[in-house]
């Protein structure tokens, strides 16, 4: 989920406008072609030409990174399942220290040349050479890629290190005839690309809209049924929202508010939405290296005095659900350990319960009705949050009015993104929100929650674990995980992560974000639901290749 | 000449006071461009190609004085940088492709809004109590009393859904491609309507008050009344001898509304997803591209300088005492 397709932002006319306007019967506006399908998923006023897939140094069109371009493996986040894309099979070997990929023989580039092994091995040579290509790290766990054959590929790995793999999975492979001689990849705009995915030609490129068309020599045969995928660009997320509800767009991967009152009802044999509840989760981040956050006992008072059930009924219109005590959203369902969830009441809202643990661990009220420190300090916190993100201000106050009951003067101090950013890095906060980090399993989600080896001192900048808290106990069972290919034993090792996760609690589930998708069925036909969940439904979900497994099962009516 | 020669020494100062700001005020905010890329990609970015991409953009650790030097010959060379949101297009290039509407946009609300509101101002001045004095001014100013955003909303749901008497956005219809044709240039137009009718209605109360007021004051003068004994037309009168000097006021305003006009774009660009710069600015700020932003804001300083030039030199032609002064 990028930034610009998230909410937030001066959203409360579009509403406004529905509400009183909603009677009124919009005339039919000008509709694109049959079988080209019109998406809103980033927002902008106009359109730059770029479709270079590695380059992390400027933001490719959509959807170059699930679309033009494809990986390896495509993960999908609703069945918790690897899809076999451009590689069919994979194997470790020599004592996991390789890793072989089996490539699909018969897939021909956008340009007709065939796909190969090397074409692989290229690419993760390039990512190599330029250090900022390569966006998920891989040359940090790897020593060294080769071609066997055209259809095989070694990957040999600096030390044991299991879930390599997904990032392995997810890279986007490049040709080799095309790149080899560009100079300068990190600045590439690759205005035409030569790419294996469904949808690679460029057939319109404007300011205000561009088109691409189907990929001539796809390798699914008689895919994708859709034609072309056409962009209109909408600067903000209201004009985004009118393109929806007024039928201009037919899929798009926004928050809209009430989304049942002002999408749905205006058209409910077409409008359709689905939330699956598969982004990151939100989390209440308290920063251990302070007294009194370092306690546990601290930390679970404070989360048994959160309401949950208010917290998203109030901060997202009831999109999601409380979290449980594991933290993870709904894309690990095969992962969860129920008997960690049914016995972490933690997470359950119990002020009575949440003093009596403070008053137990010495934290007395002062006469004021504050709690004081040993030393005599009032319990006096900022809960950091950025400004304009309206979800994120929402779930603080309601934090900050459930802390009061504690004793605990908690304000909501909001901060320009930017600015807010710094202070969360620099673990220079008492409490913050923030997001948490995903993965094929929740090896990553909590390798950056509670992993000694992720905890930067106080001052140096940390891309995660920004409450810097590392757990021993932890540090086994991740090591342990790294080096299990086992599946079975994987599943008892993740069940150790979430039991010590609820044990130590060191930071403060709140909810699991919704994936964002709405669509119109008018015009096409495919799109997941909650009654076909075949994959995620979002438009922002191309981390993994989700959005694939969509563009490819659409048909227009 | 002499006059005209100090006010483009003038100009030259506080083009060089504009350019120092811009440089300076960038960098004053907090963050600076490498947190700003981290968070694009909600820390989803290995350190590693962090640094890589720190090279890449050279991103560079001179002292502030070094970099200002070089900043200075650069943009005498007309060389902006390369901008990081749109990376690895040149700052030049991202302006182009958005300032040309903005200036259109701009530039025809507020000649437009200016032309409309000083002869209005005019008409109700010359007919005192008539009827565009006793209703106009009021459901002006009331009209420009609501927020601009809430207006231009307004009349887009109107208009543009509801009525579908205007496209819903952008600056020409998504199917044609720009050429010099009449009828691309109508397409323009009819996208042209809305987000500049709503900039003139809210900015046009400005003008015809404050063109009515000098024009009442002027009225009453001596010459007026002269002008008016020698048996001159009406026309003549209203025209010649009061409005042009009645004028005076509104043209210095002019050169001011320019720059807030340009400055405010934004929101009407957003709400008409009109691909001018300021959506741009926006993007740059968010994402730290200090060349973007210093880019955009020299351009608008240009023009806003440029402008108020022409208005000084329209002012020696409006006003004699100008000329005189030279001497």
């Amino acid at each position: 989920m990028s930034l610009r397709a998230r909410f937030r932002g001066a959203g409360i006319l579009f509403p406004l406008l529905l509400a009183f306007g909603g009677a009124a019967c919009a005339p039919e506006h000008a509709r694109a072609p049959k079988g080209v399908l019109i998406v809103s998923q980033e927002q902008q006023s106009s359109w730059i030409r770029n479709f270079n897939p590695l380059t992390t140094a400027t933001s490719a069109r959509w959807p170059t990174l699930a679309g033009v371009y494809e990986p390896l493996f495509v993960f999908n986040s609703v069945k918790s399942q690897y899809v076999p894309w451009l590689a069919v099979a994979r194997e470790w070997r020599e004592q996991n220290r390789v890793l072989r990929l089996t490539t699909r023989r018969g897939v021909l580039w956008s340009d007709g040349r065939p796909f190969s092994a090397r074409d692989v091995a290229f690419t993760f040579d390039l990512l190599r050479r330029f250090k900022a290509l390569d966006r998920r790290g891989v040359w940090g766990f790897l020593d060294g890629v080769t071609a066997v054959n055209d259809s095989t590929v070694d990957f040999r790995f600096q030390r044991v290190f299991i879930p390599g793999f997904d990032e392995v999975a997810a890279q986007l492979i490049v040709p080799r005839h095309a790149w080899s001689s560009v100079v300068d990849p990190v600045a590439f705009p690759n205005e035409k690309p030569v790419a294996t995915g469904p949808f690679t030609e460029v057939r319109v490129f404007q300011d205000q809209i561009y088109e691409l068309g189907r990929n001539p020599h796809y390798w699914q045969p008689g895919k994708p049924r859709v034609e072309a995928l056409r962009f209109p660009a909408y600067p903000s997320n209201d004009r985004a929202n009118l393109a929806l509800v007024f039928d201009e767009a037919d899929w798009a991967g926004n928050f809209i508010p009430a989304v049942d009152r002002v999408f749905v009802k205006r058209r409910p044999q077409d409008h359709r939405y689905w939330f699956p509840l598969t982004g990151s989760s939100i989390f209440l981040y308290p920063n251990t290296t302070r007294v009194p956050f370092n306690d546990v006992r601290v930390r679970k008072a404070l989360s048994m005095a959160i309401d949950r059930n208010l917290l998203v009924d109030v901060a997202l219109y009831h999109y999601s659900r409380p979290a449980d005590a594991t933290g993870l959203s709904d894309a690990y369902s095969a992962w969860l350990d129920t008997t960690v969830i049914a016995r972490g009441d933690w997470v359950k809202h119990d002020l009575a319960r949440a003093n009596s643990m403070l008053d137990s661990a010495g934290f007395r009220r002062g006469p004021d009705g504050l709690r004081r420190l040993p030393n005599g300090k009032p319990w006096n916190y900022e809960i950091l949050t950025v400004s304009g993100w309206s979800d994120w201000v929402r779930a603080s106050q309601v934090i900050s009015r459930g802390l009061a009951g504690l004793g605990i003067q908690a304000s909501v101090r909001t901060y320009d993104f930017a600015a807010w950013f710094q202070r969360v890095q620099e673990g220079n906060f008492d409490l913050s929100l923030g997001w948490s980090f995903e993965g094929p399993t929740p090896y990553n989600f909590y390798h950056w929650l509670m992993s000694s080896s992720t905890v930067k001192p106080i001052g140096e900048a940390s891309m995660g674990n920004w409450h810097r808290y590392g757990s021993p106990e932890a540090d086994r069972v991740l090591g342990a995980f790294e080096r299990e290919p086992d599946p079975a034993a994987q599943r008892g090792l993740c069940n150790e992560m979430q039991r010590i996760f609820s044990a130590e609690a060191p930071a403060i589930p709140l909810y699991p974000n919704p994936s964002w998708a709405e669509y119109n069925i008018r015009r096409f036909d495919g799109f997941p639901s909650a009654a076909n969940p075949y994959a995620d439904p979002s438009p922002n979900k191309f981390d993994r290749g989700d959005l694939l497994l969509v563009l490819t099962s659409l048909s227009p009516r | 000449m002499r006059y005209i020669l100090r006010r483009f020494g003038f100009y030259v100062l506080a083009a060089w006071v504009a350019l120092t700001m811009n440089f300076f005020l960038p960098r004053l905010m907090p963050g600076d461009p490498a947190t700003a890329l981290f968070a694009r990609f909600k820390g989803r970015l290995s350190p590693e190609a962090m640094q890589g991409l720190r090279e890449a953009f050279g991103f560079t650790h001179e002292p502030l004085l070094k970099q200002y030097i070089t900043y200075l010959g650069h943009v005498l060379k007309g060389d902006l940088g390369i901008s990081v949101a749109y990376f690895p297009s040149p700052v030049m290039k991202v302006i182009g492709t958005g300032f040309v509407w903005t200036l259109f946009l701009a530039g025809s609300a507020v000649v437009l809004s200016f032309a409309i509101g000083t002869l209005l101002g005019v008409a109700a001045a010359w007919w005192r109590r008539g009827w565009v004095d006793t209703w106009l001014p009021s459901a002006l100013v009331f009209v420009g009393a609501f927020p601009y955003f809430w207006l231009a909303m307004v009349a887009l749901y109107v208009f543009g859904f509801t009525l579908g008497w205007f496209p819903l956005g952008h600056a020409y219809s998504d199917d044609i491609t720009p050429s010099w044709s009449f009828g691309f240039a109508i397409d323009v137009l009819r996208h042209a309507v809305l987000p500049v009718g709503t900039v003139i209605l809210v900015t046009l109360g400005g003008w015809l008050l404050s063109m009515r007021n000098s024009m009442i004051a002027v009225l009453g003068s001596d010459y007026v009344n002269l002008a008016r004994a020698k048996g001159l037309p009406p026309a003549r009168v209203a025209l010649r001898y009061a409005a042009r000097n009645a004028l005076l006021p509104s043209v210095t305003g002019f050169g001011m509304a320019l720059g807030f006009v340009l400055g405010g774009s934004l929101l009407t660009e957003i709400v008409f997803s009109y691909p001018g710069q300021g959506y741009l600015l926006v993007q740059a700020v968010r994402n730290q591209d200090y060349a973007l932003m210093q880019g955009i804001f020299l351009v608008i300083t240009l023009a806003v300088l440029g402008a108020n030039l022409c208005v000084d030199i329209f002012y020696l032609w409006l006003d004699p005492r100008t000329r005189e002064s030279r001497s």
